[in-house]
């Protein structure tokens, strides 16, 4: 019973990080067909804004957060601007800007290092304390993470079902020219996107830097496995990713407690890989039907 | 005389230019500098051929490099097997190996294929790192399965260290322009022969092309398996050349030191990549004073020229042409 406590409170702690940081990825794949690279780099500018906020600044926890949702906002507006819309037009966009976006990650990352060195740091964004259920302890940090997640999720959720911005989100994903020919400006819904996913990858950053802490390449693990999920969740697929970002999360509590940590992402990966071949379009991707 | 003849023999004439090199210019790190140039040059041709001719968007290549470079060590090392023999085996393992990750990748679609072959190389560099069960006791101390984060030293060298004492690094120059071109031979052969035209239709027109038999999967297969012996051949000479192997060959680092090679010299041309490998590490070699800014140069030169320049500077020359 108690293991069983402990594996869903770490399972679903993992995945609950995973979640934020893939819907950010499944928004902007799903809308532009762009694999953004730099995405862990974020997720570190998120990590450590956060914390110079709160130390340098001296702001409450609640306005560090704050802060770092606009700042990797604004990297994720400059991304767009600067990279992704010159090459829109181009036949090979998903190669050009995946690789585009593996040099912009390099980039942010190696900035992040300059500034702040490479010695591993603590963000302060973290609560002290647990609950006790059965022999368990559950610190009150993971709460605090499934807490802010789901709050995300929700208010991803409602962005998209509820508004305007994200109706038009939406009729992007479905069919760009479509949507362009009904008077949406699409420059316009792919610029928000890439903010709304940097904001999100703010948040997920400042989460995961609470519990591992702060390093200038923190973001590489993260963002491979919220790659991971969002194509076995099928790309571009927003729900499908915050789904099966739990049952990872979940999976990997499993398997860590069954063979132990050092090979969780390597046995997760080949149930990946199990799961492709099986279903090459992901779990709730639509084949896609090639037009010749 | 026809495309590929002319290739093969400018190929071949620049080798024997580059042969003459060690004559004239005596001093070692020019020649060892160029000696890197050449296994650079091996993965970045092969790389170019999985990446620009057939379409498969793979970031295993510095996987299976070390995957050769491995091989190489680990056969040495385990098995005492002198290094001349051990690098052909390198290279077939390598071939094994990426045809398994061929099988299982190729069926996907462009994005997926690249996010799973990261994947897998970071698999296989966390199985690397983390082993940490001693699988021997030499010595120097504890050693896992697969050198875990120290890596393996002392397997053997090629033997031109005894043979010809401090003068041995003119002899791995010429070993290395020879496997160099013979990689870049197999390079034009396959973009200049039926490979490349399968290719080059599939590109064209993909409806005409599948409805006269030609497997996309079915070809990718085979440029992503036989290009990776040459990959895996590099990876083997380097750990001759270096006497050390361990798990810097994983890093992001390096990945996208070769990736902008071919970027920047031009995706999916024959010359290309070379061009970019020799730009890349004279600008390497110009950054070398700024240290710490070099991968942040590295990857605003990656971006620049995708978003820029997206058929580099091969690209360049044939707009001139025109």
């Amino acid at each position: 019973m108690d293991v069983l406590v402990q594996i869903l409170s770490s399972g679903l702690t993992l995945g609950a990080m995973y979640a934020i940081s893939t819907i950010g990825l499944a928004l902007v794949y799903g809308s532009l067909n762009m694999l953004n690279m730099s995405h862990g780099a974020l997720l570190a500018l998120g990590g450590y804004v956060c914390l110079y906020a709160m130390t340098s600044l001296g702001l409450p926890a609640v306005a560090g957060v704050a802060v770092a949702m606009v700042a990797c906002g604004i990297a994720g507006l400059l991304i767009y601007y600067l990279a992704a819309r010159p090459m829109l037009a181009s036949r090979n966009f998903e190669t050009q800007i995946f690789i585009a976006t593996i040099g912009i990650g390099a980039v942010l990352e190696n900035i992040i290092l300059r500034t702040f060195g490479p010695q591993p740091v603590a963000q302060p964004l973290n609560l002290t304390g647990a609950v006790v259920v059965g022999g368990v302890h559950i610190p009150h940090q993971n709460i605090l993470i499934l807490a802010v997640s789901v709050l995300m999720m929700i208010v991803v959720a409602l962005l998209l079902n509820r508004t305007r911005t994200g109706r038009a989100i939406r009729a992007t994903a479905q069919n760009r020219d479509a949507a362009q020919l009904m008077g949406i400006r699409i420059g316009r819904v792919y610029a928000q996107v890439l903010a709304i996913s940097g904001a999100l990858a703010a948040v997920s950053g400042v989460m995961i830097s609470s519990l591992s802490g702060l390093l200038p390449n923190m973001g590489g693990d993260p963002m491979l496995k919220a790659f991971v999920i969002c194509v076995v969740a099928g790309l571009g697929n927003v729900y499908g990713a915050a789904g099966v970002a739990i049952a990872l999360g979940l999976l990997e509590a499993i398997i860590q407690y069954v063979f132990g940590v050092q090979y969780s992402f390597a046995i997760l990966l080949l149930i990946v890989i199990a799961v492709l071949i099986w279903r090459p379009a992901g779990l709730f991707g639509r084949a896609q039907v090639v037009r010749l | 005389m026809s495309a590929r003849t002319r290739d093969i023999l400018i190929a071949l004439g620049l080798a024997a230019a580059l042969a003459l090199v060690p004559l004239v210019v005596g001093t070692r790190y020019i020649i060892t500098q160029m000696t890197l140039f050449f296994i650079w040059a091996m993965v970045v041709t092969q790389w170019n051929l999985v990446l620009g001719v057939a379409g498969i968007f793979s970031l295993a290549q510095m996987a299976l490099f070390a995957v050769g470079a491995y091989a190489t060590a680990m056969l040495g090392y385990y098995f005492a097997i002198p290094i001349l023999v051990a690098m052909p085996l390198a290279g077939l393992v390598t071939v094994f190996v990426s045809a398994l990750i061929g099988l299982a990748c190729l069926r996907l679609r462009g994005p997926y294929v690249a996010l799973l072959t990261l994947a897998i190389a970071q698999v296989i560099y966390l199985v690397v790192v983390n082993d940490t069960d001693c699988f021997t006791n030499p010595p120097s101390g504890c050693l896992p399965l697969f050198g875990g984060v120290r890596g393996f030293s002392r397997f053997g060298d090629i033997g031109f260290r005894g043979l010809l004492g401090s003068k041995w690094y003119v002899a791995h120059y010429y070993v290395g322009l020879a496997l160099a071109v013979l990689a870049f031979v197999f390079s034009i052969a396959i973009i200049r022969g039926p490979l490349g035209l399968a290719f080059q239709a599939l590109r064209d027109n993909p409806g005409y092309a599948m409805s006269r038999g030609v497997s996309k999967f079915k070809y990718q297969l085979w440029v992503f398996s036989l290009s990776a012996f040459f990959t895996g051949l590099a990876g083997s000479f380097y750990a001759a050349q270096f006497g050390v192997v361990g798990p810097i060959v994983f890093s992001i680092a390096m990945l996208l030191f070769l990736l902008s090679m071919i970027v920047v010299g031009g995706l999916g041309t024959i010359w290309g990549p070379l061009l970019g490998a020799a730009v890349l590490m004279l600008a390497d070699e110009a950054m070398r004073e700024f240290g710490d800014w070099r991968d942040i140069g590295l990857g605003l030169i990656l971006a620049a020229f995708v978003i820029l320049l997206p058929r580099g500077l091969a690209g360049l020359a044939t707009i001139r042409k025109r």
